[in-house]
C-alpha cells in the first residue's frame, strides 16, 4: 500500500473520531478538526478558483487570443469596488447584471417547470375511461390510480384552504383547513423520516470507514487512534477539574 | 422523581451510544435483511439497462464529501453499469467541493471496468454558473468546456464525438445533495433540450422530488442509502450501499422503539400528575 493511502486513512480516522468527540461533549480535538475542516475548505476552493481563472480566461485570452473575455471580466472586476468606498456605486453595475440575467433566466423556466407542470399533473381525471367505458382504480401503491387522484385533489386543496387567511377558519372552511393540518403533518413526517434515514447513513459511512481502517493493511488507524483519542479525553478532563473554574 | 421523569431527563450521551452501538453492530455482523426495489428506481435502471451500445450517459456528480456515503455507492452503480453497457460516458459535476471526489469515482470505475478516458469517458469536471452552464452546454457543449478536467481539448475527444449539445446526450443524470442538482438540470436542461433525466439524492431532499417523479419531469429517482442499496441490488453487485442496509433497519427501530419509550413515559407523568392534582 502506497505512503499516500496509508497516511489518507490516519488522517480521515483520527479527524472522523475528533468529530465524533463532539458527542462526548466540546474539547480541543473537536475544535481542532473543526478549524482544520474550515481551512482546508477555504483552500481548496481558493485553488480551484486560480485554476478557473487560469482555465477560462488566462489561456483562451493569452493563448488563443479571445479578448472578447476582457467584457465579462470587467464586469466580475467591478464586484471588486465595493472594497473601495468611493467607487462602491461601481460594483451596483455588476450586481445589476447579475440579477438582470439571472431573473431572466430563471423566472420564465421555473413558472414553466414548477407551477405550470405541477398543476398539470394535479388537474387529473377523477374517473378513467377504458374501452369505452368509465372505470375507477382503487389500488393505493399506483400513484396514477383515481382514488390517490381523489387523495391528492383532497390535500391540495385543503393544504390551500390552510394558508388562506383572508377569511376566519370558521365552520367548512375550518374543517377543510383542519384536513390540510393532517396532509401537512404526514408530509413533514416523511421529510423527517427522510431525514432521520441520511443523518443515519452519514454515520453508516463514517463508521464503515473506521471499520475498514481498523485493518491491518492500514495499521489498525482505527483501534490506535480511537485509544490515542479517549486517553487524550481523559487528560483533558482531569486537567479541566484541576484548574479553578474561570470567574472572569 | 420518578422513574418515567428520570427516563425523560436521561444524559443524551446515552442515546447517542445506543444508536452508536445500533450502527456498530450490524455493521460488523451483518444480517442480510432482504431488499426490496422500488419502481422509482427501477425507473433509472430500466432506462440506462435500454440504451444502446454508443450512447451518450451524462452522469452529474452534484454533491460534495457531507454526502458521499449516500451519493458515492450511487455513483459506483450507476458508472458501472453504464460501462458494462458500453456507453459513452460524460461526467461533471456542478459543485467545485466536489470535483476531487467525482473524478475519483470516475476514475476508480473506469479502471475497474477496463475503460480509457477520452475514448470511452471524459471527465469535465465543474465550471461555474449551475444554470447558466447548462444553458451553454445546451448551445455548445465545447463551448461550456473547452478543456477537460485533464486539460485535453473537448473537440479532440472520441469519446465526444457526434456530441455537439445537450440534445445529443441520450440519458443525464444527476447525483443531488441540494441545488444546484436535478432541479437546476431540469429547469435549465430538459425543460428545453428534451433529453431524458433521471436522479439521484439524499434522503434529506428526496421527499421535495417526488413532485417531479410523479409528474414524469423525472424518470425515476434513487433516493440516499436506500435507493444506493437498491441500485446494487438490480445490477447484481451488492457493496457498501447494502452492507449499510442492516445497520439502518437496526437504527431506524432503535429509534421508533426510543420515540414510543418517550411518549409512553409522557403520558405516565401526564396521568401521574393529573391524579395527583385529583388528591
Amino acid at each position: 500500500m502506497s505512503f499516500e493511502l496509508l497516511l489518507g486513512a490516519w488522517v480521515a480516522t483520527g479527524l472522523t473520531l475528533f468529530i465524533f468527540t463532539f458527542l462526548y461533549q466540546d474539547n480541543p480535538l473537536f475544535k481542532l478538526a473543526e478549524h482544520l475542516y474550515v481551512g482546508v475548505s477555504v483552500g481548496y476552493t481558493i485553488v480551484k478558483d486560480y485554476d478557473l481563472l487560469v482555465r477560462l480566461i488566462y489561456e483562451p485570452m493569452v493563448k488563443q487570443g479571445d479578448w472578447s473575455l476582457l467584457i465579462p471580466l470587467g464586469i466580475g472586476t467591478l464586484m471588486l469596488a465595493r472594497y473601495i468606498p468611493k467607487a462602491t456605486w461601481l460594483s451596483r453595475i455588476a450586481f445589476a447584471f447579475i440579477v438582470g440575467v439571472g431573473s431572466g433566466l430563471a423566472i420564465p423556466r421555473i413558472i414553466s417547470s414548477f407551477i405550470l407542470k405541477q398543476v398539470e399533473d394535479t388537474v387529473r381525471p377523477l374517473v378513467s375511461i377504458v374501452q369505452g367505458g368509465p372505470t375507477f382504480t382503487y389500488n393505493l401503491l399506483d400513484p396514477t390510480s383515481n382514488l390517490n387522484t381523489i387523495v391528492l385533489l383532497i390535500g391540495v386543496v385543503s393544504v390551500l384552504f390552510y394558508f388562506f387567511f383572508s377569511i376566519e377558519h370558521t365552520g367548512p372552511v375550518r374543517v377543510a383547513a383542519r384536513t390540510g393540518i393532517l396532509f401537512l403533518m404526514v408530509a413533514f413526517g416523511a421529510a423527517f423520516g427522510y431525514t432521520v434515514m441520511a443523518r443515519m447513513s452519514l454515520l453508516i459511512g463514517r463508521l464503515s470507514d473506521l471499520i475498514e481502517y481498523a485493518d491491518p493493511q492500514y495499521g489498525r488507524a482505527s483501534l490506535w487512534l480511537g485509544l490515542a483519542t479517549v486517553a487524550i479525553l481523559l487528560l483533558w478532563n482531569v486537567r479541566q477539574r484541576e484548574q479553578p473554574p474561570d470567574k472572569g | 422523581m420518578n422513574f418515567a421523569e428520570r427516563m425523560l431527563h436521561i444524559d443524551r450521551r446515552i442515546i447517542f451510544l445506543v444508536i452508536g452501538v445500533c450502527t456498530l453492530l450490524p455493521l460488523l455482523y451483518p444480517v442480510g435483511l432482504a431488499i426490496k426495489v422500488s419502481p422509482e428506481v427501477r425507473g433509472v435502471h430500466d432506462y440506462i439497462e435500454a440504451l444502446p451500445e454508443g450512447s451518450v450517459f451524462l452522469l452529474s456528480m452534484d454533491y460534495d464529501p457531507a454526502s458521499k456515503p449516500e451519493l458515492y455507492p450511487q455513483a459506483v452503480a450507476l458508472l458501472r453499469q453504464a460501462f458494462r453497457k458500453n456507453l459513452r460516458v460524460i461526467g461533471m459535476t456542478l459543485w467545485l467541493p466536489g470535483t476531487g471526489l467525482a473524478d475519483q469515482v470516475m476514475t476508480q470505475v473506469a479502471r475497474e471496468m477496463g475503460k480509457v478516458s477520452g475514448k470511452d469517458y471524459v471527465f469535465l469536471g465543474w465550471s461555474p454558473g449551475s444554470g447558466s452552464l447548462i444553458i451553454n452546454m445546451g448551445q455548445d457543449l465545447y463551448k461550456a468546456f473547452p478543456t477537460d478536467y485533464y486539460g485535453q481539448p473537448t473537440r479532440e475527444l472520441a469519446v465526444l464525438k457526434g456530441t455537439q449539445t445537450l440534445r445529443d446526450v441520450n440519458y443525464v443524470v444527476s447525483l443531488a445533495a441540494g441545488t444546484s442538482g436535478i432541479e437546476t438540470w431540469y429547469v435549465y436542461g430538459k425543460d428545453k433540450y428534451k433529453f431524458e433525466l433521471g436522479g439521484g439524492c439524499t434522503g434529506v431532499i428526496a421527499p421535495g422530488l417526488y413532485p417531479l417523479l410523479r409528474s414524469g419531469q423525472i424518470n425515476g429517482l434513487i433516493g440516499g442509502l436506500r435507493g444506493a442499496a437498491e441500485y446494487e441490488v438490480l445490477i447484481g453487485q451488492k457493496e457498501r450501499a447494502v452492507a449499510g442496509m442492516d445497520a439502518q433497519s437496526a437504527t431506524h427501530f432503535a429509534i421508533i422503539v426510543l420515540v414510543i419509550l418517550c411518549n409512553v413515559f409522557y403520558l405516565l407523568i401526564r396521568t401521574s400528575r393529573k391524579q395527583g392534582e385529583a388528591r
